[in-house]
This record gives structure tokens, sequence and C-alpha cells, in this order.
């Protein structure tokens, strides 16, 4: 009897004959119910605004600036490195409405080296209840990107800003190799409790905001 | 690794006496306590959340087949590899056995406690493969060749010294300042390059989606991501408890975790892991296997422990337990500390070896209370010290004055006469109104002192008022 | 009073074998305040012990037949009421759980813990009760003992009954719903655990500046003061019952002559 069967059938034994797949899921779907009883309310106001202070709060720590369109990034990333001492350099990710910016001031990688100082990415969504970005991978995201620069630099439109976590749930099927929900820099407090920015991830997260 | 019952009491002796070690505990644990209630205090629907959470998963546990089987099946149509191992030797074996087809010197890990459960650095390292820890708490435990002492913070017990030391010892580049954030650079320079050249990653799961095949993996430093994405290889170890039906359920369940863990709203890093890499991602491992393992949960779920199974490994019962906030988590002696460690442990080693857990306990039900899936430890500590007791495990001295006591108790008048006599020998030994040292009750007097009792017992003052019965 | 409370109910006072022992004065004011708040006060002479210590060692059985007994004794009033949160808890939550597996005495557990009560919410919530004419110039603390606190949900009233008390000033206990290490046998079985415990608990008591710590536990109040006494604390330990009952002159826990 193979670890498989020993395992399902010590399960059955103990659990008996099984409902219906289609009951079993109708219970399961019962419990997604009336879901503002069991989470956090938003306050009042637009989902954009709540989401950059949920983002900036001391809980999450992210920097935030917000800009009107797309096209005012790249002077606005010159200025966030500079401010921090840092190149004009970048580890791009390869999404093409970013590339299609204006980089002419920087010197661009398209992967994130080991040691990266800075790199910027297009997230798809910001959920305003935790203050969160999604990025998904794929053929233009490297999940990389977020995780080996010291600076993490995040572009997000506001109008993909959506209020609960729930309201961003895709389709099981669509999901993506890496779903990654990012809220805040890295951080470990394991050295006598003492909270510390960048212990393999980035130390920062500065956060573009599009629009609204 | 795992010493117990026999030695319980010594561990017990040297925690107790270990000043340092309790600057420690109270410093995580008051933090912990803390953080958890501010975070509750911000969020008014947690009842709620907690009746919800504690559906789920028990709604889970009873349809556990069910969603094996639908994880399975979503995971493999994902490009995972499914593997099943029914106990900690079967789970090493495929292991090392991925780790040995994929050539690998050395693998990154990043926390699982169901890793140390059956016994995974061990195995690793029995097999010549390097383990490298990649959970800033799990190095600095490697490096000092000891055992996490609690679920969240495995270092707590470590002071920046000891820290400091160690990385001097081991790291090729090492911190040139006292504080704090120069050895946490430290520790980045140190694994980044162990990171990018591994050819396996191990990690936990937190969550098993079953709709989709996906695991979740939650971390504050984002070892997760950088353990998992290089590597040609990703393994999954997880127990068979983990699953959710979906991704809006794992969201119902990462509130109550996050918020009872460290009292943030969510870890910085949530990730949903589906499948190897695909046609086209610019990175990934080239294989995703996942190890399911019971290791023992089958037969909690057969022997009256489902509850247990509710369990995310959150930290908070062990937060808030008096016995622990005394003790530390290594006097445990087991993967698992505190009120949820002294109820998996016997079923993980078995009563025998772990009898004294389920006693060194209050059952004053503060775990109960703050447990996020409503998980009646205290019930289950006492089913274990009845199981105990059935096994004759409980030490003859103790069975004596029970039986004694029983005796009495079952016989009015003799209880009556055995009381009056009894109160009346307790006197010879106070001064003033105090006893400060007595036969037979060393064990109260060694540390406090006794009220003297009166004279008389209340039932023979009492007399004949009032309608005998 | 509440509108469903019988004119003058049949209480039968389950005294508790610790204030039997070790406190008898507890056992009076207990009566007192019952016969204050318009009781008929029966103390059934067959009444030993409630089962706990047998129950949390791990023998049912021996829990279970102690169960038996208590159940036989007091079934036949209206209210069981004890002086103890723990005593009351087991009769209350723990004996369907001891007898679960007998079917004769199982529906007899159930009825009787439904009209078993810890005293000092017995008063409140069932009596409406306040005690009247009652002083005591003094400060004090009150510690929640857990099984009360988590099992019957006793918070409110003590402190309820204690505002009455002419001259008597509250101060909150840091810690007031942490356990102190008595845990019944736990505090024989592991002492140096539980005097790590109750240190802390002493410490916090202190902290207060009371002079008084006050609870609805016995042994609570047992550990907590041998543990002050043994670190030369002057802070003195009542029963709240003591106190209501006017008791709060006489001597405290430890200082029967």
């Amino acid at each position: 009897m193979t670890a498989r069967d020993a395992i399902l059938s010590a399960i059955a034994a103990t659990l008996g004959p099984r409902p219906a797949a289609s009951a079993i899921d109708a219970e399961a779907q019962a419990l997604l119910l009336d879901l503002d009883e069991v989470r956090p309310a938003l306050p009042p106001g637009a989902l954009p605004d709540a989401f950059a202070a949920r983002a900036t709060s001391a809980k999450v720590g992210a920097t935030l600036e917000r800009i009107g369109a797309l096209t005012e990034l790249p002077a606005r990333v010159a200025a966030y490195l500079d401010s921090h001492g840092l190149p004009a350099a970048l580890a791009l990710q390869q999404e093409p409405p970013l590339l299609a910016l204006d980089w002419s001031a920087f010197t661009l990688r398209d992967t994130a080296l080991p040691n990266e100082a800075a790199a910027l990415g297009l997230a798809r969504h910001g959920i305003a209840e935790t203050g969160s970005l999604v990025f998904h991978s794929g053929p233009d995201t490297a999940v990389l990107g977020h995780f080996l620069p010291l600076h993490h630099i995040a572009v997000l439109h506001a109008r993909d800003v959506v209020a609960h976590l729930e309201d961003y749930a895709p389709p099981p099927a669509t999901l993506p190799r890496n779903l990654n929900l990012i809220t805040g820099a890295s951080g470990t407090t394991d050295i006598e409790g003492s909270y510390v920015r960048g212990a393999h991830g980035p130390r920062h997260l500065h956060i573009v905001l599009v629009g609204g | 690794m795992n010493k117990l019952s026999p030695v319980f009491k010594d561990d017990v002796k040297r925690a107790l006496g270990d000043a340092t070690l309790k600057l420690a505990i109270d410093r995580t644990t008051v933090t912990a306590e803390a953080k958890r209630a501010a975070a509750l205090a911000d969020y008014p629907q947690f009842a709620a959340a907690r009746r919800r959470g504690t559906a789920i998963k028990e709604h889970v546990v009873e349809n556990l087949g069910h969603y094996l089987e639908q994880f399975e099946r979503n995971a493999v149509a994902s490009g995972a590899v499914v593997h099943w191992a029914a106990d900690a030797e079967d789970a090493c074996q495929i292991v090392i056995r991925l780790c040995r087809a994929a050539g690998a010197t050395h693998a990154t890990r990043s926390k699982s406690m169901l890793g140390e459960e059956i016994g995974l650095p061990h195995a690793l390292e029995a097999a010549g493969i390097e383990r490298v820890e990649t959970d800033l708490a799990e190095h600095i435990i490697q490096l000092a060749g000891e055992t996490p002492s609690h679920i969240i913070w495995p270092a707590l017990h470590k002071t920046r010294e000891q820290v400091s030391a160690l990385f001097k010892q081991h790291h090729a580049d090492p911190h040139q300042t006292e504080d704090v954030g120069a050895m946490v650079e430290s520790a980045r320079r140190q694994l980044r390059t162990r990171f990018l050249t591994a050819e396996v990653g191990i990690s936990g799961a937190n969550f098993l989606l079953a709709d989709s095949g996906a695991v979740c993996t939650v971390t504050n430093e984002g070892n997760a991501e950088l353990t998992t994405t290089p590597p040609r290889v990703h393994i999954v170890t997880a127990g068979i408890e983990k699953l959710v039906p979906s991704l809006p359920h794992a969201w119902t369940l990462l509130r109550l975790l996050v918020r009872s863990a460290t009292g943030a709203d969510l870890t910085q890093y949530t990730t949903f892991h589906t499948g190897p890499k695909r046609q086209g991602d610019r990175d990934g491992p080239q294989e995703f296997h996942i190890v399911l393992v019971d290791n023992g949960r089958t037969r909690m779920l057969r022997d009256g422990l489902r509850e247990m199974l509710r369990c995310i490994r959150c930290g908070a019962c062990m937060n808030h337990c008096v016995v622990f906030r005394q003790i530390g988590g290594h006097a445990y002696g087991a993967t698992y500390p505190g009120p949820m460690g002294a109820v998996l442990t016997p079923a993980l080693e078995g009563i025998e070896k772990a009898r004294d857990l389920p006693h060194a306990c209050t059952l004053n039900g503060r775990c109960q209370e703050v447990c996020p899936v409503s998980i009646p430890l205290p019930t289950l500590l006492r089913g274990w010290r009845d199981k105990g007791w059935r096994e004759g495990l409980v030490p003859q001295t103790v069975r004596s004055s029970l039986w004694a006591w029983r005796f009495l108790a079952e016989r009015p008048a003799l209880y009556r006469m055995g009381t009056a006599i009894a109160v009346r020998a307790m006197r010879l030994f106070r001064r003033g109104g105090w006893i400060g040292r007595m036969p037979l009750a060393g064990s109260w007097t060694r540390y406090r002192d006794l009220p003297a009792p009166p004279g008389q017992t209340f039932m023979q003052q009492l007399g004949d008022r009032n309608a005998p019965k | 009073m509440p509108d469903h409370a019988p004119a003058r109910p049949r209480v039968a006072l389950f005294v508790t074998c610790l204030a039997d022992t070790i406190r008898p004065r507890l056992g009076f004011a207990a009566l007192q305040l019952l016969e204050a708040a318009g009781c008929g006060v029966e103390i059934p002479r067959a009444q030993t012990c409630c089962g706990q210590p047998a129950f949390n060692s791990g023998d049912t059985a021996g829990g279970a037949a102690l169960a038996r007994r208590v159940i036989a004794a007091f079934e036949g009033y209206e209210y069981i009421v004890t002086p103890s949160g723990s005593c009351a808890g087991m009769i209350r939550a723990h004996y369907v759980e001891a007898l679960a597996d007998d079917p004769a005495w199982l529906p007899r557990a159930k009825a009787l813990a439904a009209r078993t009560h810890e005293l000092l919410s017995f008063l409140v919530d069932i009596r409406g009760w306040r005690p009247e004419g009652v002083a005591l110039p003094a400060t004090a603390t009150y510690h929640d003992s857990c099984s009360g606190l988590r099992e019957l949900g006793i918070l409110q009233q003590p402190r309820a009954l204690l505002r009455e008390v002419e001259g008597l000033q509250m101060r909150p206990l840091t810690g007031n719903d942490v356990c102190c290490g008595f845990g019944g046998t736990f505090c024989i079985k592991y002492p140096a655990i539980a005097d790590a415990i109750v240190g802390e608990k002493a410490a916090a008591i202190e902290a207060t500046g009371a002079d008084l710590v006050l609870g609805g536990d016995l042994g609570c109040l047992m550990n907590m003061a041998g543990a002050l006494h043994r670190r030369g604390s002057r802070v003195r330990a009542f029963h709240a019952a003591e106190i209501l009952a006017g008791m709060g002159g006489g001597p405290a826990i430890g200082e029967e002559a």
C-alpha cells in the first residue's frame, strides 16, 4: 500500500463516507458569505487615498509619492535615487508600459544583480485594506526583481487599487507561478527583538502611485 | 534532538535559573501580547473572524480526504509533483532522494516547523547535503548548533552578544560595529550567494490551497522567495492539515494568523506558489515538488485530537502561557513548545515519552482564549492526562495520594473524622497563623508559607445547625 | 431583584474542602450572605470534595465517582452555591465530561450543572443583591481566578459587590486575569515553576500599594498569601465574601490564632 493509500484510507476510516463534492463545495462557499462581518472596514474616502494612508503607516512603513501620469516616473525615480545618494542606475522589470518611458538618463539592466541597489516594477494591484502590492511572475516580471534590490520601487495605478483582500482573488486556473503580495519592506526582530529592515529582501519599499 | 520526560525537571530547573533567558522570554512574549492586543483593538470584527476561521478549519478537517485529493489534482495539473509521506522518515527520504537527483551539494531552507518536526536538518546533514538556513533566526541557531525555542522567534533565547560572536566566527565578511543593524547586514551578505547558487530550495507551507494546488508561504524577511525562486528544484514539506479550500478562505485565516503572531495585518511577504517555472517566465524553479506529510495527523484525527489539526502555528498560545513565560521553549524538549506543543508532542512522540508536558500546566485556559481557531487546549491536555493515567504513567505517589483522598471523600463520616484530625495535626507546625515547614507538605512549604487551619473544621463548627442530609 | 427569582429559594451550600479545613470562616460568610440575600440555606452533611483533584490528574473514573456523590447529595435543591469558581466550574462544566459515558448519571449531571453557581455571581446575577451597611476603610486589589473568569464569566460581579463596601478603595491589579500558578495539583507537582509564576503575581500585587488582596477562590488566595508572607510582604489576603460579610476586621488568611 502506498503512503497515499494509507493516508487516505486512514482518513476515510475515521470520517466515514464522504458527502457529494457539490455539497462540500456549497459548505465551503457558505463560509465566504457576509465578508464585512469578518474583515476590517475601510475609512471613508477614495480607495487610492486609503491605500496610501495604510502603506505609509508605521505598521507597513513604505514611502509613497503620487504622480499624475506615468511619463513623470523617470524623473521621480531619478530624484528618489539621488536623495539616497545612489546613481541613476536601475534594474527595470520588462513590462511594456515601463519600457516605453524615457529612461535615457539611466543605466538600465533587465535583470537584478545579487547586490542590486534599486529595482523597479509595475504592480498589478494595490489592496487598500492592508497597503499591499500585488505582483505576478511572468514573461515581463522576474520575482527576484522584488527581492534582491536594497531599494524596491513599485509603480501602481490608482485605478488598480481594490478595497479588500477578497476583491483580489483571481480564478484558480489563472494563478501565475508566483503571486507575491508585498506589504512593506523586509524586516526582522530576530536579534533581541530589535527591529531591523532589509533582512534579506529590500530595506526600502517606495511606491509611486499614478493618477487618482 | 528530542529529549523528553526524564530530563524535563532538569531542563525546567536550568531554565528557571537562567536570568538571561527570562529577560529574552519576557521581551518576546510581552511584546507579542501587546502587539496582538493592539491589533485586535483595531479590528472589531476579530471575534466574528475567529468564529469564521474556526468554521473553515473545522470544515477542512471534516472533509480532509476530499481536499487532499482536490489539492493533489490541481497541483499536478499546474505542473507540480506531489509526494505522500506516512511518517517523518519517509518524508526525509523523499527530500533526500530529490536533492540527490538534483545533484545538490547545498540546499537553502526557509523556516518550516514541519521540517524540524520530521528531523530534516539532521537527515540532510547525514546525507552529506549542506543545509543553509535562511531565516535569520534559524541561521543563528544553525550556527549555534541548537534547535528552535519558539515557533515564530526561534532564536529568542540568544543575546546580541552571542549572535555577534557567532557571526564573527562564521561569516566571511562580518559586521564591524556591535549594532544589530550591522549584524543583520552581515547575514544578508553571507547568505546572498548561497541563495543564488543552491541547486535545491526547501520551504514549508503555511497554507495549501485545494482549488488551485497553490502553496502559500508567509515571511517578514523575504527569504522564502529567495530560497524558492533561484534553485532548479523547489521542495515543499507540509503537514496534511495545512489545507484550505481556496484563496478567499486563506485570506480569512491570514487575517487571524498574522495578528495573533506579530500584531501586523499581513506579513511583509505573502506568496502563493503554483507549479514550476512556466514557458516565458523570467525566473522560477524548473521542478516543484510538494511532500504531503502525515506523521501522526491521521492518528490524531482518529484519536480525539481533531481540534488540534486546526492549528495555524501562530504562537499566541505560548506567548500568553504562564508556564512558557517561566521556562521558555527548550525546556519542553521537543519541536513544538508551549500549550500547542504540550498537546502535539504526546501525539507525535507518544504519551510515555512526553508524559510530563500535559501536566506542566495550570489549565488556566488563557491559551484557548487567544487561539485564533478556538482550539480547546485545556480539554485536550486533560485528555492526555486521562490517557497517561490509564496507561499507568502517573507516579505511584500521586496515585496513592489520590486513592487515599478518594477513599476518604467517598465516606463522609470518615472524611469528617480525618479532616478534624488533620487540622489539629497541622496546627502543631504553626508559628502564629502560618506553617513554614511540615512533613508531607514539602512541595508547598519549600517556596511559600501555608496558612494554618483553625482548630476545628467548618463542619465541626457547624454542629447541628440546619437540617442534616 | 430579577422578576423570576423565587421568594425564598432553597439553596444548598457546597463549602469546598479548602474552606472546610483551612478557612471555615469563609463557609460562615457564605452562609450569612446567602441568608441576607433571602435564601433558605442548607448544608448537606454528606458533602466532601467536588472531585477536581482526581479529574485534573487524569483519573476520570475517580472524578466521576465523587461527581456522583455530589450529584446525589445536592440535586434536591433549587440552587447549589459554592464560594469557589473552580469548584463551581468543575460542577458546571466538567461533570458532564466526567460522566459522558454514563447514561444514567449524565442527565443528572446536566441538571445539577444548570443549578450550580459560584457565590459572588449568584448574589449579583440571580439574587440581584448588594451588601448594605458594610464598611472597611482599606485599599484592596482583586485577583480574578482563572476558572471563575474563563469557565463562568465572573469578572464584574465581585467588583459590583465590593463597590458597596463603604471606605473600601479598589485598585486595579496589573495582570488581574493572569494565572497565579496555583493550578490545583500543578503547584505540588511543579513547585519551582509555580513559585516563579506566583513571584510575578506577588510583585504585581505589591506594586498596587494596596493593603489587601481579594479574590473568589481559596486555592489562589492561599497560594498568593503564602508567597507574599514568605517574601515578607505586609499585604493581607481575604476572600471577597468575608469582606462582604463584614469580617474584614478579623484575621486575614494566615492570621488565625
